[in-house]
């Protein structure tokens, strides 16, 4: 018998790994909601939180708990609960409470903006396994430039001590613009002031719904991309290991072979940036959804012909859902990876 | 003895883990892997047992003797008791 708690990152890959060659859905996505108090705009998904036409839309606390129940009985393990903004949701814990009795390994993602003592209360009585809070910038000029909400900058200070408070697992994890990305150090210092891990992530996808997006004033170049990418030894170490990309699948990912997402509507998904094939867990169950994303990502084209001869291929995170979100088709090359797998090369191979 | 109801025994393959539920994820953050031996004991315990019920059990299903199994089922009894898992 052993507690994991320092290799367990390497025992969750392990049971990834596992999973994927059983085709057992292990970690699941719920997204709960598109809704979101903030408007920033680099958003893949957010839509305002009067929204009545997504409201309606939602699924009830009894249908998110019945998908976890055949969830569950399909092998589920690691559960995230996301959104948009998770806390917008009155009946929120009539959902999170059944989930956590139920032996999944729970995270919430959220932008801690609405958690007030009472909602941090609440979740201390069962507390997830991790909440990670998304943060925007290091002071309220920045966070707010992002967010487009007065007050939010403040509103997300006490909400992370109020979690901090309670000895919750809680994760800070910057989004990086250029509107902020200045900011990162300053950031990353807030995170070691409390003692919380810290991520950055400056990989932007364009919304999947089709709406407007502002992606491209809030993308970073691929020069300040990679000069963050190449203080992370980890990520260098990936790159310069042989990369992500597959000659042979089409998605590298675990996505139809370990994971899935289903959105606030119930269809499952490959993955949160990927709205396909769009399966309704609600109308056909569960197992018949996870066969038919099975199914969906199976038969998704594999890397394009220009891809397969790239010389930059090994520095490249190209895949069907950035084809498509790029595109419109599922296989191709994607100008913004492109760059930025360039830029790897160079900054990469003058290192050696 | 009886085991915590606050923990639900999971699999992945072969792999048997004991996770923490509801206010327990505060005390043991993360999963606890059992052995196949291990991961028997933890399914008796759902009922009251006593060292020799359980070595009992042991000695029957993994063909060992039944000092090998009092002194296993001790080890693993203890180790329980260490991290919380026994009411
Ligand atoms: S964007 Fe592609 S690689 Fe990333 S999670 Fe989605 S499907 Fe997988
Ligand atoms: S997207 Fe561009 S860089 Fe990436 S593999 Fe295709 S051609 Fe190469």
């Amino acid at each position: 018998m052993s507690k994991l708690t320092d290799d367990y990152g390497t025992f969750v890959s392990k049971l990834q790994r596992i999973a994927a060659e059983r085709c057992q859905p292990l970690s699941g996505t719920f997204e709960l909601t598109g809704r979101c108090n903030h408007a920033c705009s680099m958003c893949y998904i957010s839509r305002p939180v009067s929204d009545s036409a997504a409201i309606v839309r939602e699924l009830s606390a009894d249908i998110w708990i019945e998908i976890a129940r055949q969830a569950k009985d399909e092998g589920m393990l690691f559960l995230l609960l996301t959104g948009g903004e998770i806390f917008v949701l009155p009946d929120f814990f009539e959902i999170y409470r059944p989930l956590t009795g139920m032996g999944f390994l729970i995270s919430l993602y959220t932008n801690a903006t609405l958690v007030t003592d009472s909602i941090a209360d609440k979740l201390a009585e069962t507390p997830p396994h991790r909440i990670e809070v998304s943060l925007y910038g290091a002071n309220t000029r920045t966070y707010e430039t992002v967010t487009r909400v007065p007050g939010s900058f403040k509103r997300c200070m006490k909400g992370i001590e109020a979690l901090v408070k309670r000895d919750i697992n809680v994760g800070l994890k910057a989004t990086i613009t250029r509107q902020n990305v200045d900011e990162l150090d300053a950031m990353q210092k807030m995170a070691r002031h409390w003692g919380l891990p810290f991520t950055a992530s400056w990989l932007l996808t364009r919304r999947a719904d089709g709406m407007p997006s502002e992606i491209e004033e809030c993308r970073l170049t691929p020069s300040e991309a990679i000069a963050i990418e190449a203080s992370d030894p980890y990520a260098v170490e990936e790159w310069c290991g042989g990369g992500v990309v597959s000659k042979t699948d089409n998605f590298y990912c675990q996505a139809g072979r370990a994971s899935f997402v289903i959105d606030f509507t119930g269809a499952m998904n490959v993955c949160s940036d990927f709205p396909a094939p769009g399966a309704k867990v609600p109308d056909i169950g569960f197992r018949k959804a996870w066969e038919e994303l099975r199914r969906f990502v199976e038969g998704a084209p594999k890397l394009s012909a220009e891809c397969l001869d790239c010389d930059v291929i090994k520095y490249c995170a190209i895949c069907p859902a950035w084809s498509y979100l790029e595109n419109g088709k599922m296989a191709g090359s994607v100008d913004y990876l492109c760059s930025i797998a360039h830029e790897r090369k160079k900054r990469y191979e003058s290192q050696k | 003895m009886i085991r915590k109801e606050s923990f639900l025994l999971q699999t992945v393959g072969g792999e048997n883990l004991l996770v923490p539920v509801g206010a327990q994820v505060m005390d043991t953050n993360g999963i606890i892997t059992l052995n196949e031996t291990a991961a028997f004991i933890w399914d008796l315990l759902e009922k009251d047992c006593t060292i020799d019920d359980l070595a009992a059990a042991i000695a029957d299903r993994f063909e060992v003797t039944m000092e090998q199994a009092v002194s296993d089922v001790r080890s693993f009894v203890d180790k329980l008791d260490q991290n919380g898992l026994l009411e």
